[in-house]
């Protein structure tokens, strides 16, 4: 059976990872960041269109 | 989003609109990882202050031929919104701006450390969200942070919001 210090002490590594990846994401372009966001619209659109939310054209 | 910054940029040399600054996400993601938005958030002051600030805006873009989408003015194909300075923080905020980049445009944009503290006022969960990733991106001078705070009086608001994220 683990112990919570095991849990925690992996909890941590997942959450270092995520920090990590954020610190990438953070550190591209400007303009490759506007890229991102539009495809993170296009996938919202995929799951569900809302018509006030519109796919930016760029 | 470049030919929509162009005409903002319009707008402020003809005097439609005072200094502008980008906020909201787009400005978020200026410091920090991308954040899903779908607005271009434009503060800007007022050229004269009134009920109708916003009217100047509406008949400029009016004559323009830019149409309305909900908040949102659709500039060149663009969701903008025009958001007045409405404290002294976010006319600060504005007068304090610093230059972006977007491929040949250079536009302001608020600094992380008025956003953070933007974000403190406003105080919604996705507010603080931002708070908390714009500090952890280490884009925020925490001694002009803690500035701003103390000199709009938000310095409990953000002991308090900083307690409970210490809970979690």
């Amino acid at each position: 059976m683990r112990n919570k210090d095991t849990a925690s002490a992996e909890a941590e590594i997942v959450f270092e990872k995520k920090r990590e990846r954020r610190r990438l994401l953070a550190g591209l372009p400007f303009e490759r960041k506007i890229e991102i966001i539009v495809e993170l619209q296009k996938a919202a659109a995929a799951i569900r269109k809302d018509p006030r939310h519109m796919v930016w054209p760029l | 989003m470049e030919n929509a910054l162009i005409v903002v940029k319009e707008m402020m040399q003809s005097g439609i609109i005072g200094p502008i600054a980008i906020g909201g996400g787009i400005a978020a993601t200026y410091y920090i990882e991308p954040v899903l938005t779908y607005d271009l958030d434009i503060f800007f002051i007022p050229i004269e202050d009134g009920l109708d600030v916003l009217g100047p805006i509406y008949r400029y873009v009016g004559k323009r031929g830019f149409p309305l989408q909900a908040e949102a003015i659709m500039i060149e194909g663009f969701p903008v919104q025009f958001i007045p300075a409405y404290n002294e923080l976010v006319r600060e905020a504005v007068w304090n701006a610093v230059d972006l980049e977007y491929r040949s445009v250079k536009a302001p944009v608020v600094r992380a450390e008025y956003l953070a503290a933007i974000a403190v006022q406003t105080g919604r969960s996705k507010d603080r969200e931002r708070v908390a990733r714009l500090l952890e991106g280490e884009v925020v001078n925490r001694s002009v942070f803690d500035e701003i705070l103390k000199k709009h009086g938000l310095s409990e608001k953000w002991r308090k919001i900083e307690g409970i994220s210490h809970e979690k």
